[in-house]
């Protein structure tokens, strides 16, 4: 009697094993969560996010799945207004009751969702907005990656006062009266100081801003030749066709955003060639190979949408999955956190540096490769290897 | 002196686009006594029209203005009688919360039609940089400035000689009074949302050449509210003015003091001013503001 007693219990624990999991998490599926720009004037940014995510899952998928589960992805519009992505998450966990978050949409939006990612321990892999308020304090089921627009800013300046070496240089800043700039000014201030070069002029500029010609005459007055170009898509592109209205010769340094293709389009006739950091590869053949994938595993209008976003979260999925992966078949929010936390050179397949998040911060992904564009043909000439400053 | 003719030059750009815009509110103003919380949008959608027409047919820049404009009118028409039509009669307040509501309408629809990617619109203009004196310019840009005189010229003669003007500088002064010696009003109201749609085209297509077209680009509507206000509210050419006030201040504090006082300069006159003439440089006294 006693061991049937026994027998039947083993029974009803191995029958409840996958209800007593965490939220998300079935014999054959994990339901992952994404908060993103999928409407208003941000959307290609949340377009090239969940296609990154879905050319992951559909990979990891093909594989196998995680440990024969299937990778489910459900994704929430926050139109990039921070109010909302806490409702977003809010009917992500308690509606469709997710395991785990990889899109987080923009750093006011990551921080604003942040309360009900810690208090639900939700393992949440932070690609889009590599800020230093996302990491710093670290929260304990917060994960991020990318590099920081300091360095990406000081890795540029020191490729130009290296390798391209503009006569008697004058360095000009202009950039948002905001923290993204402030990230921005504290990498330009790093390379003023280090290189001992003339810093001829920093302007702020309201976020929104159109017209920089008085701005871009500031800086000509003050005969900037090396341009921390701190705008960006049409700011940065006016910025650079007022500058070549002035006749201004100068190397430019830019932000990332500037290396999708709307970008390019909008800037190129100003016939800058000018400079990138970016934490993912642009071109290559390990791009060639992850856009193969694209093909296989997205629509052409997908294809069409992808941009440097979707390879930041390309990465984001993969590497927690790996983490998921890693736990087995007992796979719980606790443990995938443990395995995040552990994760050392997690290979990118070249999309980016191998994710490490063994570190303090829980931040990875900080190399940044320097790229400069050919204005003529559109396209990129990578410079650097990926390098952390 | 270049730095400052730079700075005042480049001002009188964006100050022409101020205006032009602005010039939309106050038409709309000084005929129906509502402001046109849509007029930004107003300026978006039609500059997206032309340019899907410009990559569709190529045209260049007059061409391109006679298509526009004529189907801008229509959609200022259709947008008076669907949506403000209904609301005669009820008070001016309902009518702006419409406005507010059509303008997020016509946000969507522009993002739902033409997605969120910014464009380079040249509108058929030429590129290539040009000098009035020692002053560079981008034809666009020259081609803003003389569109806001153009506009400004049309409007002061529209006004003042034709019997529709003068029938709706009648509305404006005394809506019953103009009814009771047979005048349409809601002919008068069609005709103002019309002329200020086609305002707002010419504003939309010159501003996207010289700033890019993007999906925030309704945003320069409240940027360019400012402009009305100092031209005072029924003044359609005390807007125009004051839009190049507004742009040429704008471009003087940021280039002699700078760090972002720019967004705050036109303010401070505008405060200035009202302090002074609490009815705007150019409007009338009695107007009822909202």
């Amino acid at each position: 009697m006693r061991n049937k007693l026994l027998a039947l219990t083993a029974c009803l624990l191995a029958s409840t094993a996958s209800y007593a999991a965490d939220p998300g998490v079935s014999d054959t599926e994990i339901k992952i969560g994404d908060v993103n720009i999928m409407t208003g004037p941000a959307s290609f940014i949340g377009r090239a996010v969940a296609v990154g995510s879905k050319i992951a899952a559909a990979e990891i998928n093909e594989a196998g799945g995680v440990n024969g589960r299937k990778i489910t992805i459900v994704t929430e519009d926050d139109g990039y207004i921070p109010a909302r992505s806490f409702q977003a998450l809010t009917k992500l966990i308690e509606v469709d009751e997710i395991f785990a978050l990889n899109g987080t949409s923009g750093t006011a939006n990551v921080l604003a969702m942040m309360p009900l990612i810690e208090e639900n321990n939700l393992p949440t892999v932070v690609t889009t907005a590599p800020n230093e308020l996302v990491y710093d304090p670290v929260r304990p089921s917060v994960f991020t990656i990318g590099g920081s627009y300091s360095d990406a800013f000081y890795g540029q300046l020191k490729y130009i006062h290296e390798n391209l070496e503009p006569e008697n240089p004058v360095y000009g800043l202009i950039r948002q009266d905001d923290d993204f700039g402030g990230a921005i000014e504290h990498g330009y201030e790093r390379a003023i100081e280090e290189f001992g070069v003339k810093d001829g002029l920093r302007v702020r500029f309201k976020k929104g801003t159109a017209n920089f010609a008085a701005e871009v005459a500031q800086m000509k007055q003050a005969g900037v030749n090396v341009l921390a170009n701190g705008g960006i898509i049409a700011g940065a592109a006016n910025i650079l066709g007022e500058a070549r209205k002035l006749s201004m010769d100068m190397q430019v340094a830019s932000v990332w955003s500037e290396d999708m293709p709307p970008s390019v389009n909008l800037s190129a006739p100003a016939g800058y060639d000018y400079l990138v950091a970016d934490y993912v590869a642009l071109n290559g053949p390990d791009y060639d190979r992850f856009m193969e994938k694209a093909r296989k595993y997205a629509s052409e209008e997908e294809v069409a949408a992808i941009n440097r976003y979707t390879l930041v979260t390309y990465v984001g999925l993969s590497a927690l999955a790996e983490a998921m992966k890693q736990c087995g078949q007992e796979l719980t929010r606790d443990c995938t956190i443990e395995k995040l936390r552990g994760l050392k050179n997690f290979d990118t397949q070249g999309v980016a540096a191998p994710i490490s998040f063994d570190n303090e911060q829980q931040l990875s992904g900080t190399a940044l490769a320097i790229y400069q564009l050919n204005a003529a043909d559109k396209s990129f000439k990578r410079l650097t290897d990926f390098t952390d400053y | 002196m270049d730095f400052l003719l730079l700075l005042i030059s480049t001002g009188l750009v964006s100050g022409a686009a101020y205006g032009l815009i602005a010039m939309g509110f106050a038409l709309i103003f000084k005929s129906t006594g509502v402001v046109n919380f849509a007029q930004g949008e107003l300026v978006m959608l039609t500059a997206y029209i032309s340019f899907t027409i410009y990559s569709t047919f190529e045209l260049s820049f007059f061409p391109l203005m006679l298509v526009t404009i004529p189907i801008s009118m229509l959609i200022g028409l259709v947008l008076e009688r669907v949506f403000i039509r209904p609301m005669l009669g009820e008070p001016v307040f309902a009518i702006v919360m419409v406005t507010v509501g059509l303008a997020v309408i016509l946000r969507g629809i522009t993002i739902m039609i033409w997605g969120p990617d910014p464009f380079n619109f040249t509108a058929g203009l030429s590129t290539n940089v040009v000098y009035l004196g020692s002053i560079p310019f981008y034809p666009a840009q020259l081609y803003l400035i003389a569109a806001l005189g153009v506009m400004t010229l049309l409007g002061w003669a529209f006004l003042r000689f034709t019997r529709m003007g003068i029938a709706m500088r009648a509305v404006a002064a005394n809506e019953t009074a103009a009814l009771l010696v047979g005048i349409s009003v809601s002919r008068i109201h069609a005709v103002a949302w019309m002329l200020s749609a086609a305002i707002a085209s010419v504003a939309g297509v010159l501003f996207a050449a010289n700033y890019k077209l993007a999906p925030d680009l309704w945003f320069q509507g409240l940027k360019s509210f400012p402009a009305v206000i100092l031209g005072g509210m029924d003044s359609v050419i005390g807007s125009a003015m004051a839009g190049l006030i507004i742009g040429v201040i704008e471009n003087l504090f940021q280039g002699y003091i700078g760090q972002g006082l720019r967004e705050i300069s036109g303010f401070i006159v505008i405060i200035i001013v009202l302090m002074v003439r609490p009815y705007g440089l150019f409007g009338s006294k009695d107007i009822e503001r909202v």
